[in-house]
Formats: C-alpha cells, structure tokens, sequence
C-alpha cells in the first residue's frame, strides 16, 4: 500500500524526535536510576585520561539496609503521610463542596469565585511559600494580628515550634489544591444528565439529599481520580516543605523526597536512588491500595 | 448546567457566604503580599494595626531593588532568562507533542503500539528515580549551567503528546482522507486541517506548558549552578533565603514580579487556562 509506506516514513519524522526527548531524560534514567539503588557513585565522569576508570561501586543492598536505620527517612516517612493524609482528602471534599455549590443554577457571581478559587494553583510555589511564611511571620504576621483581634495574644511559632511548620505546609498545600479539583469537578458535573436529578426532584428529595445520592456517586470516577494523583503527588511532595522551612527542614518537617535532594547534593547518588526507588514502591503500594478500595468505581 | 432542586433563600445566602469566604481566603495571602510590597522596611516589621494595613506612602523603590536598580536583586536578568526558557520551551515542545500526537491518531507506522505504550509510561515514572540520570545525562551533554538544561528534556513530554492524540484524534478521518487522495503531504494535512480543528486543545497545552516551565522550581535547582543562569523562581528563593532575608517588603515586590505574568495570563486566556486544567483529568 504506497500511502501506508509513505505515512511510515513521514511519521517517524514526526515521532522520532520527542520520542528521542522521552528516552534519553526520561525511560533510560529511570532504569538506569532503578540499578543505582544498588551501586555506590557521586557522579562524575566515568573515565579521564588522568584518573582513569571511575565507575560506580557495586554494593548490593546496603543501600536499603541504610534507609532501615537512617532516623531522617522514618521521620521523612512518618511526615510524608501525615501531609498526605491531612491534604489529600480535605481538599478533594472542599472542593467537591465547593464545585457543587458555584455550579448551583442560583449562584450569583460564579466566574468570579472561580477566579479566586483557582488563583492559587496557578501561582509558583516559590511565591506561595514566601507569601505564607510572611502571614505566618512571628512578630509582623497577618495572622496572628487576626488572632490578636479575637484575644488570643500568645500563639505557637507557627513555622519553628514543633510540628506546626509540618501543620501549616499541610494547610496551605490543601489551600493551593483546592481550585484544581474544582475546575475538574466543574468539568465533572456537567456530565451529570439533568434528567436524572428532575425524577429526584419529582420523587420528592430535597437539594441536599440529591447532592448526597445523586451528585456524589456521579462524579465518584473524577473523586477517585482527584484521590489517587492527589496522593502520588503528595507522595514525592518537595517545593512546598523546602520554601516554606526555608531550606533548612528539621526531623519535625522533613520528607521523603527532601532527603532523595539532600542525598544528591550530598554526592550519595546511590543512596539517593534507594530512598527514591522507596517512594516509588509506596506510590505504587499507594496506588493499588487506593485502587484495590475503589474497584469497578473508576469507570462507568 | 445541573438542574438541582432550590434550597431555601436562607441556605441559599449562607452557601454563598460560605464559597466567599473561602476565596476571599485564596485572595488575602496576594493582597497583604502587594500590600506589604509597597511598605518601608520599618512599617513592614511591626505588627500589623487596622491604621497600618495599608503603606503609608506606597514605596515603589522596593520594586527598583527587586528588580535590580539598587542592585539587591538584580531580578531583571532572571526575568529575561525564565522568559527565554519559557518561550522557547513552549513553542517546541508544543509543536513536537502536537506532530507527534498527530502520528499516534492518524497515521499508520511501524512500532507504533511500543511507542506509545512507552510515550504513556513515561506519564507515570517518578521523578526521584529519574532526575539523577537525566542530570548526569546533561553534565556529559555539556547541558549543566546552560539554557539547553532547562528547555531540551522538556521538548517533548508523555502528557503533551497523549493530550494531543486525544484532540486530534476528534478530527474526522474523511477529511484526511480526501486531502490524502489530493496528494496533500502528511505535513500539509497537519497543517491545514488537524491543527485549525485541535487549536483550542493546542493553545491549552500551550498555556499548561509554560505555566509548568515558567514555574518550574526542583530542575532548575539541580541543573543550575552559576548565578547567571539561574531562573526567576529560583532567584526569588535565594533573595528571601540571603542576607536580604529580613527586607520582607523587598521579597514581596519580587514574589508579586514572579506571580504577575502568569496572573495576567490567566486574566487573559482564562477559558483556555481552565480548560488545560480540566484537561489533566483525561490521564483518566
């Protein structure tokens, strides 16, 4: 068939290159990375004319012996679910709340609040960390100025005392991911049949009851979406905790994805690969645990 | 639109309250930010008074020692380089994840199944594994320290061609069909007909595109060493981490100059914006 062969030719040329791209900086990394978990490096050339061979040290699974005994990791761990667990949920079911609420016929205003809700995801988080750390500041901070005005005068340090910086970085990850579930719940809801919620209407349930079972099982496939990529991103969280303790993260604070990065700065290559083939695993255990309690929901 | 039945007017106020008062809280961290912006280092530091939310005299001298003329920040330059990386990288990669997306819905070519099975398995391997390599991959290429770094791994992306195999696969395949038996070229086609048809999916993956590049903060950080090459984000998170760190009026003029161009874009494009949004939820 000629325009068969001559398509096979023209779309490699399309392929070729970002294929190349997805290769070389992504899929080679990766299996590459995976099997340093298990060698000893700090980068570097593999070989100069001066110094010869430097090629990376196999060292089997003292890697992952280490992270049973590194105190940082189990910390990280411990954090890395709290924040997880303390964001994930909370911002989808704002949102949820939220979306059904702007999406309602009689709400007045509704691009605006759309505007404002979503304003936060789209803002780097380098500026969200700093603006946070500014309206939590000690002594000249927004809120405790709020706090001052309903009587209470002697808050915690809120980014230095104990696990409050491991609170507030939860809260304000909530906080930025809420509009990005309500866009995509927006986006849900206009999937649901208007039909449906009419026989409701006739059978005599009010608005909250056809939230309840009408609107909330119908939008489950994008709740157990918004759940699931929550907590994968959650997971490998990284930005937020490194702004907002202002690079300096204590075992109150530290997660997983902080020690992959200070690992490598520190040359540990090898040992950096094993926490991140961690976090891999967790994602993955995560994931299918996640999708193992939500069976035959995903799809309709 | 959704045909829920009315609360009561009184429940009806009390959600609107509710949904205000949420974004009102979205709103109130940039405000107090330009705010605090536009104060002296001296009404800046001290605890915030109903008299003194608002700067005396607005101090547009912060922005000047952001942005480089008191030579504190020295913000300008950084803003030129995330720019040239954003710009660059978008217009790129959004032409190589379209072509490619292209071949995947209408053409036929061999290897095609592998290649995207691979294309969407790199959507969700972890960048903990993967940056290390990719980094040591750019030191030997000579990328470290260089603009190549922050735009050439970012050429082409697993979402970015899916996405588009998903809007261009809408396009009716008669309409190929015919522009093929006229001997178009399979460029012409792309050209002339998939990309009029996919332009709204292809201006949201634009956008979606540099918004990621433009804020992009982990990357830069680890292949960025000298100070000239460093982008916005990153010279942000120097300045409030430096000597500079207690001038909180000076951070916040350079938090408001990283924040304003994807706000404005927002403003301008805002359909688009959340349809690139809405969008991320097709990985599904």
């Amino acid at each position: 068939m000629a325009t068969a062969e001559r398509d096979n030719k023209s779309a490699w040329g399309f392929v070729a290159f970002p294929m190349a791209v997805l290769f070389v900086f992504i899929l080679l990394p990766t299996v590459l990375g995976l099997a340093l978990s298990l060698f000893q490096w700090s980068g570097g050339a593999l070989w100069t004319p001066e110094g010869g061979w430097a090629l990376p040290r196999w060292v089997g699974l003292t890697n992952f012996e280490r992270l049973l005994e590194d105190e940082r990791i189990g910390h990280g761990l411990v954090n890395t679910f709290v924040f997880v667990i303390g964001s994930v949920p909370a911002s989808v079911l704002l949102a949820f709340v939220l979306a059904v609420a702007v999406n309602a016929e009689w709400f007045r205003g509704r691009t605006i609040a759309r505007t404002l809700l979503f304003m936060p995801t789209i803002v780097s988080i380098v500026a969200i960390g700093f603006v946070w750390r500014w309206v939590l500041n000690d002594g000249a901070g927004l809120f405790n100025w709020g706090l001052s005005l309903v009587g209470i005068d002697d808050p915690p340090r809120w980014l230095s005392e104990g696990y409050w910086p491991l609170v507030w970085i939860t809260i304000v990850q909530v906080w930025r991911q809420i509009g990005f579930c309500l866009v995509l719940y927006m986006a849900a809801l206009q999937g649901v049949p208007t039909s449906v919620y009419e026989a409701a209407s006739i059978d005599g349930a009010g608005p909250w009851r056809q939230v309840r079972s009408i609107t909330w099982p119908m939008v489950r496939p994008m709740t157990v979406f918004l759940l699931v990529t929550g907590a994968i991103g959650g997971l490998q969280v990284f930005d937020l905790v490194f702004i907002m303790t202002g690079q300096s993260e204590t075992l109150y604070t530290t997660v997983l994805n902080l020690q992959v990065y200070d690992q490598f700065v520190l040359g540990s290559y090898g040992y950096a690969a094993a926490i991140g083939v961690l976090i891999f695993a967790i994602t993955i255990a995560v994931t299918a645990i996640q999708m193992w309690a939500f069976r035959g929901e995903g799809r309709r | 639109m959704s045909a829920l039945r009315r609360p009561h007017a009184g429940v009806q106020i009390a959600v609107h309250a509710v949904v205000y008062a949420v974004a009102l809280t979205m709103a109130v961290p940039f405000v107090w930010m330009v705010l605090t912006s536009l104060k002296t280092d001296l009404e800046a530091g001290s605890a915030p008074t109903w008299s003194t939310l608002l700067p005396e005299a607005a101090q547009w001298s912060n922005y000047v020692a952001a942005w480089g003329g008191g030579g504190r920040a020295n913000l300008g330059r950084f803003y030129w380089n995330s720019t040239v990386v954003a710009v660059v990288t978008t217009l790129l990669a959004v032409a190589h994840n379209a072509l490619a997306g292209f071949a995947f819905a209408k053409m036929r070519f061999a290897g095609k199944r592998v290649m995207f099975a691979l294309t969407l398995a790199t959507m969700m391997l972890p960048m903990q594994v993967f940056f290390i390599f990719a980094y040591v991959l750019c030191s030997w290429l000579g990328y470290v320290d260089n603009v190549q770094a922050l735009v050439v791994p970012f050429l082409a992306s697993g979402f970015g061609v899916f996405y588009m195999r998903q809007a261009i696969g809408a396009v009716p395949d008669d309409l190929l069909d015919a522009a093929r038996i006229d001997g178009m070229t399979s460029f012409g086609m792309f050209w002339a007909i998939a990309r009029p048809i996919a332009w709204p999916a292809i201006t949201a993956l634009a956008i979606f595109t540099f918004m990621n590049s433009w804020n992009s903060f982990f990357w830069p950080l680890i292949v960025v060493d000298s100070i000239d090459q460093k982008t916005l984000p990153l010279a942000v998170a120097d300045l409030a981490s430096n000597a500079y760190y207690s001038a909180w009026p000076v951070t916040m003029a350079a938090a408001t100059i990283l924040v304003v161009p994807l706000i404005l874009l927002f403003f301008i494009a805002q359909r688009a914006f959340v349809r690139g949004v809405a969008m991320t939820g097709l990985k599904e």
